[in-house]
């Protein structure tokens, strides 16, 4: 085959992935790829098609006489873009070495884990290699005049936000369960170990699980990541503090760049009348207080109509969370949330981790709404 | 009667033109549905049927409106995603009639769900089937 007509079939290939995407949408990794499947490639790169939400490599690699174009789907652009990579990080013509798994339906995709460049053996993509080095030294967490922690920004310009979650699924303290960073179970024995889940949710969540959690509608239907679920996102979340108008702005860097009030003025958690008064919201209303160096931030009116974790534990309207938030040193939020949901378990639960800040950096573009494959 | 059947199909048009923006990832019987029950599969009428639950009970109304008839000792069995509820009617004659509906959710993972089985009562049986909108 010449080069030409090589190059055509890439553009063509790469043209009906792209035609494609409207009807597929923007998907859970693996409700399109399968984590049993792992594949090596070993070819040339064609194209690299630097969009949200996900990047796609295109590649030649070899099959006896002729070859095949294939396309290796890696994370977004603003992930790789904090791991050090750029669009130029691979050009076409370079020979690479790409490792992880293969299209559930048979086809010439695979999600790539690592790319290893071919004559050097040089790594360029790492999935375990996302997350930067911890801070060498503590530093005292920043505050107010009065000493109340800041949680968002510097006064000054300094823009900064939280991501790196310690914990990317929600599931109760002190229970130790085997999960990829998506919440997809190794084993799906342990789903009720998770959390105290009724059985109508028990099984749920294990249907969820065992499609692979396919039918999440934050990828189907670019749903809010509501709840605890946007502090487990990998953009991150900012928390931009407006003391005059006592509330806080979470500003998500997931989804749909949606953004939340925590009002700490006072007021109940009911809705605006004539407005969203009767009205359950993805995100619930949410009304705060300090208590000492923490933030308890209650949230209720949640609808049903999203998924609240990720790995697809299931919520009811309801759903009540009270979330715990302190700042211990400059670049640590702790995160407490407890999961209060009569409809869907069986008693109240809790769930903690942490979030790195990240100095100097407003928060990923990212937008499901591209809704691009 | 007119007024009546034009009022029913409009709440009925708008339940359904509502349904897109109401779907639910919650509890899998909450929601509104709506079917055909009957006799026979060539003698359906058709159903609505509202749906709740409250963290330890079942609860709905088929057909709300005027003659809405709530339902009874409802239960969903996850084994399965078996659905049984009753319901207590009157017909034509005045005579009290105990519904039993069974059936099984089918397409547990979408909006648009269904619940196919049957229903029975004294002296009679049929299809049932309804979908969740």
């Amino acid at each position: 085959m010449s080069h030409g007509v090589q190059g055509v079939s890439v553009l063509v290939l790469a043209g009906l992935l792209v035609a494609a995407a409207p009807v597929e949408g923007h998907h859970s990794v693996f409700g399109k790829f399968d984590v049993t499947r792992e594949t090596t490639l070993e070819g040339v790169v064609t194209m690299v098609d630097w969009r949200s939400p996900h990047v796609h490599v295109f590649m030649n690699v070899r099959n006896g006489p002729r070859f095949d174009s294939w396309a290796v789907e890696i994370e977004s652009p603003d992930i790789l873009r904090r791991a050090g990579w750029s669009r130029d990080t691979l050009r076409p013509g370079d020979a690479i070495v790409v490792e992880g798994i293969a299209a559930r339906n048979g086809s010439r995709q695979v999600w790539g884990d690592s790319i290893a460049m071919s004559a050097t053996g040089r790594t360029v993509l790492n999935v375990d290699d996302f997350e930067p080095p911890a801070p060498l030294a503590s530093r005292p967490a920043p505050e107010w005049p009065d000493g109340q922690p800041r949680l968002g920004p510097l006064p000054g310009g300094v823009d900064g936000y939280w991501a790196y979650p310690s914990a990317t699924a929600l599931v109760e303290d002190g229970v130790d369960v085997a999960m990829n960073a998506q919440g997809l179970l190794q084993n799906i024995d342990d789903a009720a170990r998770v959390a105290p889940l009724q059985p109508w949710a028990l099984a749920l969540y294990r249907a969820r699980q065992s499609r692979q959690l396919r039918d999440d509608p934050t990828f189907l239907n670019c749903k809010p990541t509501s709840g605890p679920r946007q502090f487990q996102q990998p953009q991150g979340v900012q928390l931009l503090e407006d003391r005059v108008r006592e509330r806080i702005f979470v500003l998500v860097g997931s989804g749909n760049r949606n953004f939340h009030i925590l009002f700490l003025d006072g007021r109940e958690p009911v809705g605006q009348v004539g407005g969203d008064d009767d009205n359950p919201l993805y995100y619930g209303r949410s009304v705060g207080e300090w208590e000492g160096d923490t933030l308890v931030v209650e949230t209720t009116s949640f609808n049903e109509d999203f998924w609240f974790t990720n790995g697809g534990l299931p919520h009811t309207d309801q759903l009540r969370l009270t979330q715990r938030f302190s700042r211990p040193d400059f670049d640590t939020l702790s995160y407490e949330v407890t999961v209060d949901d009569p409809g869907a378990y069986t008693r109240p639960w809790t769930s903690s981790w942490t979030l790195r800040w990240v100095a100097g950096q407003e928060l990923p573009k990212h937008f499901c709404q591209e809704n691009r494959p | 009667m007119r007024t009546l059947r034009f009022v029913s199909v409009l709440t009925a048009v708008c339940l359904i033109a509502a349904a897109p923006a109401a779907a639910q990832e919650g509890h899998p019987l909450k929601g509104t549905w709506l079917g055909t029950w009957g006799p026979s599969p060539e003698h359906l009428n058709d159903v609505f049927l509202i749906l709740d639950w409250d963290g330890e009970n079942i609860t709905g109304t088929i057909n709300p409106g005027i003659d809405n008839v709530e339902i009874r000792n409802a239960t969903l069995d996850p084994e399965g995603w078996v659905v049984r509820f009753e319901a207590r009617m009157t017909n034509a004659a005045g005579a009290t009639l105990n519904y039993v509906v069974e059936g099984a959710i089918g397409n547990l993972a979408f909006h648009d769900r269904t619940i196919t089985g049957t229903w029975s009562h004294e002296s009679g049986s049929g299809p049932f089937e309804i979908q969740r909108q």
